[in-house]
């Protein structure tokens, strides 16, 4: 066989490999997919989002866990954005030549990848124990910590793709350091740091673990911080395990929506991104 | 300071470039025309080192007032750091530090205790590339005059077209001055960071290779601005390109592995340089 033709043959067996584990990875995917919509579709009526959740046996929906999701992922971000984004402007901005710099952002790797169900546990023996119960704050807690580090993270990377030059024509205009940071060097990474935002949430929109730790669950309609509140991870675990067929079509309605809203917050996020990335 | 009569009685004189000029360092015929100049910056034995690197060996040189003094010398000379010296823009960066006196107007801009915003609000700064802050062509103009003073919008706006006037810009851009500073072309970029510079009044314009990413079109533009703008600023300009710092400067400074090799008139550099050093970068044999 000449050089070429081996060559060729080579070439032919990496792609086969190559596509053949794409094509694996996709069946999975849609099959995943597949069988979500399949269950999920029909569970999925008015009533799925204006009633509350049902004892086994009765009809009932999911807006009580809707309602709990939502609120503590909107409350979560809004604590867990605005420390990320300063910790990130430190670390980009201010930090140039000092200590702390590296060991915040070592700290801040090992929490972007610590397993959410330290997070959880973590929060429950400061928090749940100590203020002796289940609290809709104590899983906004937990969930504030997993937002935290992506913030951070995204906030520094994208301050770091600001070119310098750009500071330096702000500072050399005699500009102040927060003025530049404030009005150059966020605007020029704005959209980044919202698609870094966007990711945080798409994160914490489906976790299961640190709220079962914290808010635990709510059978019923509640809107108290104080007290265990309903969201969609924790309906699902509990509805799905159960042997209750109504019970079990809700979980994969639950399911199909924290799916799909994570589906668009990414596609958001990636939008935002490839936008940025053509204005500049 | 020595001053030939002769240049003196007949200012024209300063037309013809090739009276040979012996007194060292002292301008005869750009004094001529415009006055004596006078010295702006005042560089002192001034050392910088990044780590341990000694990237300027103890440069002196004067830099005059409402001239324009170009710094020639091949890649890594130490012309960009020398000018980043100048407003202390190299103070950004850790890891560095400079020994000397840079006496701007008499006084010591390396003492410790100078307020470097308002040091760089008085020297205005022109980057290799232009670099629009991402927001509206007036905002960019805006932004450094709204710094440091508090103007009436009717004020505002005045400054703001004057300074696209000075840049040759405003007649391109005065339709669309809500636009994003950054849906400009490249030389009308460097043109608004150059309005954007004069719009706070500096008195010195530092400019660092503020051609290279331009078009010839854009450059000569860019040129003809500087000749404007000579007569009310001191302008700092390093170039790689050997015909701009001719065409455009009075003064001439090489600069080579980090010292100073030869400074004079323009002219005299490009005609008869004192040292071999000049001679061979100027005429193209290294560099």
């Amino acid at each position: 066989m000449s050089l070429y033709n081996r060559r060729r043959a080579t070439n032919f067996v990496i792609l086969a490999l190559s596509l053949g584990a794409t094509g694996l990875g996709l069946l999975i995917l849609f099959f995943i997919l597949g069988s979500l919509l399949a269950e999920g579709i029909p569970a999925l009526t008015l009533a799925t989002f204006t009633q509350t959740t049902p004892p086994p046996g009765s009809t009932g929906g999911l807006a009580n866990a809707i309602y709990g999701s939502v609120v503590m992922t909107l409350v979560a971000t809004l604590v867990g954005t605005p420390v990320g984004i300063l910790c990130g402007t430190y670390l980009a901005e201010y930090s140039r030549g000092s200590w702390m710099a590296p060991v915040v952002r070592f700290i801040n790797d090992i929490l972007l990848s610590a397993p959410s169900i330290v997070i959880g546990l973590f929060v429950y023996q400061v928090v749940v124990v100590n203020m002796g119960h289940f609290s809709a704050w104590a899983g906004v807690i937990a969930l504030a910590i997993l937002v935290l580090p992506v913030v951070v993270r995204t906030t520094e990377d994208m301050l770091n793709l600001v070119p310098s030059g750009l500071r330096e024509a702000a500072f050399a205009l005699g500009a102040p350091a927060w003025k530049v940071v404030v009005m150059v060097t966020y605007r020029a990474a704005l959209q980044g740091m919202m698609t870094g935002v966007m990711l945080a949430i798409a994160r914490i929109a489906g976790e299961t673990a640190p709220l079962l730790f914290t808010a635990l669950n709510n059978q019923f309609g509640s809107t108290n911080m104080n007290a265990p509140m309903a969201n969609l991870p924790a309906v699902i675990f509990q509805f799905a395990m159960s042997p209750y067929a109504d019970w079990q079509r809700l979980a994969w309605g639950g399911a199909l929506l924290i799916t799909f809203t994570i589906l668009i917050l990414n596609i958001v996020a990636r939008t935002l991104a490839s936008w940025s990335g053509s204005t500049k | 300071m020595t001053i030939d009569v002769s240049t003196v009685q007949t200012p024209t004189h300063s037309a013809t470039p090739s009276t040979p000029v012996t007194v060292p360092k002292i301008t005869i015929n750009t004094t001529s025309e415009r006055g004596v100049p006078e010295v702006k910056i005042a560089i002192k034995d001034l050392r910088f080192y990044y780590k341990n690197f000694e990237a300027l060996k103890g440069i002196n040189l004067d830099i005059y007032d409402r001239r324009v003094t170009a710094f020639i010398g091949p890649s890594g000379c130490g012309k960009s750091t020398l000018l980043r010296i100048l407003n202390r823009i190299y103070d950004l960066y850790p890891g560095q530090h400079v020994t000397g006196e840079v006496l701007v107007d008499g006084h010591n801009i390396l003492a410790p205790g100078q307020d470097l915003n308002l040091l760089r609000a008085r020297i205005g700064m022109v980057f290799q590339k232009p670099t629009p802050f991402p927001m509206s062509i007036y905002d960019n103009i805006a932004f450094g005059i709204r710094l440091y003073e508090k103007l009436p919008a009717q004020d505002l706006d005045i400054r703001v077209e004057q300074a696209l006037r000075r840049a040759a810009l405003w007649d391109e851009v005065k339709d669309k001055l809500k636009q994003s500073g950054l849906s400009l072309s490249g030389g009308q970029q460097q043109r608004l960071c150059i309005a954007r510079a004069v719009a706070v009044k500096p008195s010195v314009l530092l400019m660092d290779e503020p051609c290279s990413a331009l078009d010839p079109l854009s450059t000569q533009r860019v040129e003809e601005l500087i000749a404007e703008l000579k007569s009310e600023y001191c302008i700092v300009i390093v170039t790689h390109n050997m015909q701009q710092a001719a065409r455009s400067s009075d003064y001439t400074a090489f600069m080579y592995l980090g010292s100073l090799v030869e400074f004079d008139e323009t002219e005299s550099i490009f005609t008869h340089p004192r040292e071999r050093q000049t001679e061979d970068y100027i005429t193209g044999r290294f560099g």
